[in-house]
């Protein structure tokens, strides 16, 4: 079987990409935050927040260009400690908007970025 | 880098939050400072607010500077003629007249959000080049686009974004500051570098903006509290 036919395979079984090279892999930053709140906040509640003011404030067309992800499994509901991953172009553009919500409902909210790093590990949560 | 935050308004002036909470906050929040631009009612009122201010300064541990913010032309003027008895004197831009005579005025500190409630941005290359001249910063108020939306908010960035590029070419200095009026619009210094980064500034340029030439109105307000200070550039040496 040649390389091509073996590499079809192999995504066939794990159903995902093969990893790009590192040259061809864009560059990604973490933003660990900690949300300063009137009372605690839900992971739900501050990714619909996230959203909404990234898509009023960049459009659609500006949001596509950074590769902005909320990390989930990351958020700590008794710290309100959160991560994003963005590209490393895109850093002041999500920190500026996240400066822009100051409220989530009813609850006043003031966010404080905490640090922004290479890799997960190194944000020390 | 300190970082400080010069143009933040508390209950003695309209605004929602006491000193002792606002201070508190800027503290959580990474600032080595913070300066109350409060409206000037009477003479007593600066002994009132200096003893708030020192017993809160204690409480906190950050340091708290006391600012006036003038007005109007004649409010500016008798403010210049007391300038020893405080710390930083702003002008409310927004008026041509109040921009004018604030870029004229050497005693003057900061401008403030010179662009406020107008169609253009309010100063132009005569202002800004005496800006520079006299030593007076612009400066780019956070809460004139946070408070705004959509239309609004556009043309404010826009404005302030024209501003910022005058007064890069001419060399007059550029702070950017919350103009809070309450603790839960102070905002993290990153968050207002990022934001000075989105107007048009370079991100180190940003960070000076709200650390270096924040700091230097601040060293100046130290060398005016000497007694050996005269004016601006004279001092007593013996």
């Amino acid at each position: 079987m040649d390389n091509a036919g073996r590499e079809s395979d192999y995504m066939k079984q794990k159903d995902q990409l093969k990893t790009l090279i590192p040259t061809l892999r864009e560059r990604k930053r973490y933003i660990s935050f900690q949300i300063i709140s009137e009372s605690p906040i839900q992971y739900s509640d501050l990714e619909a927040a996230v959203w909404n003011e990234l898509l009023d404030f960049y459009g659609e067309s500006g949001v596509s260009k950074l590769s902005f992800r909320l990390v989930k499994n990351l958020y700590s509901d008794a710290k309100q400690i959160g991560v994003i991953k963005c590209n490393n172009r895109s850093v002041p553009v999500v920190i500026a908007a996240l400066g822009l919500i100051s409220r989530l409902g009813d609850t006043r909210i003031t966010i404080k970025i905490l640090k922004v790093s290479g890799t997960i590990k190194s944000l020390k949560l | 880098m300190q970082f400080f935050d010069l143009h933040v308004h508390s209950a003695f002036s309209g605004g929602e939050s006491s000193i002792e909470q606002l201070a508190t906050r800027a503290k959580q929040l990474g600032y080595s400072g913070i300066c109350f631009a409060e409206y000037f009612k009477n003479e007593n009122q600066i002994k009132e607010l200096k003893e708030e201010i020192q017993k809160v300064e204690e409480k906190a541990g950050i340091e708290i500077f006391l600012g006036f913010e003038a007005r109007n032309v004649k409010e500016l003027n008798y403010l210049a003629k007391i300038r020893r008895r405080f710390d930083i004197l702003l002008a409310r831009g927004g008026d041509l007249k109040m921009n004018k005579e604030a870029c004229e005025t050497p005693e003057v500190d900061i401008l403030t959000h010179p662009e406020y409630e107008r169609r253009d941005q309010g100063l132009n290359h005569v202002l800004v080049k005496e800006a520079a001249k006299n030593n007076v910063d612009i400066e780019v108020n956070f809460r004139e686009i946070l408070m705004a939306s959509k239309k609004t908010r556009a043309n404010v960035m826009s404005n302030i974004a024209k501003n910022i590029k005058l007064a890069r070419k001419y060399n007059a200095e550029i702070v950017i500051c919350s103009g809070a009026i309450s603790e839960w619009e102070l905002r993290d210094p990153i968050v207002l570098s990022s934001f000075g980064n989105l107007l048009g500034l370079e991100l180190d340029t940003a960070e000076e903006a709200i650390g270096k030439n924040a700091g230097k109105i601040v060293e100046e307000i130290k060398k005016r509290k000497s007694e050996k200070w005269i004016m601006p550039g004279v001092k007593v040496i013996t």
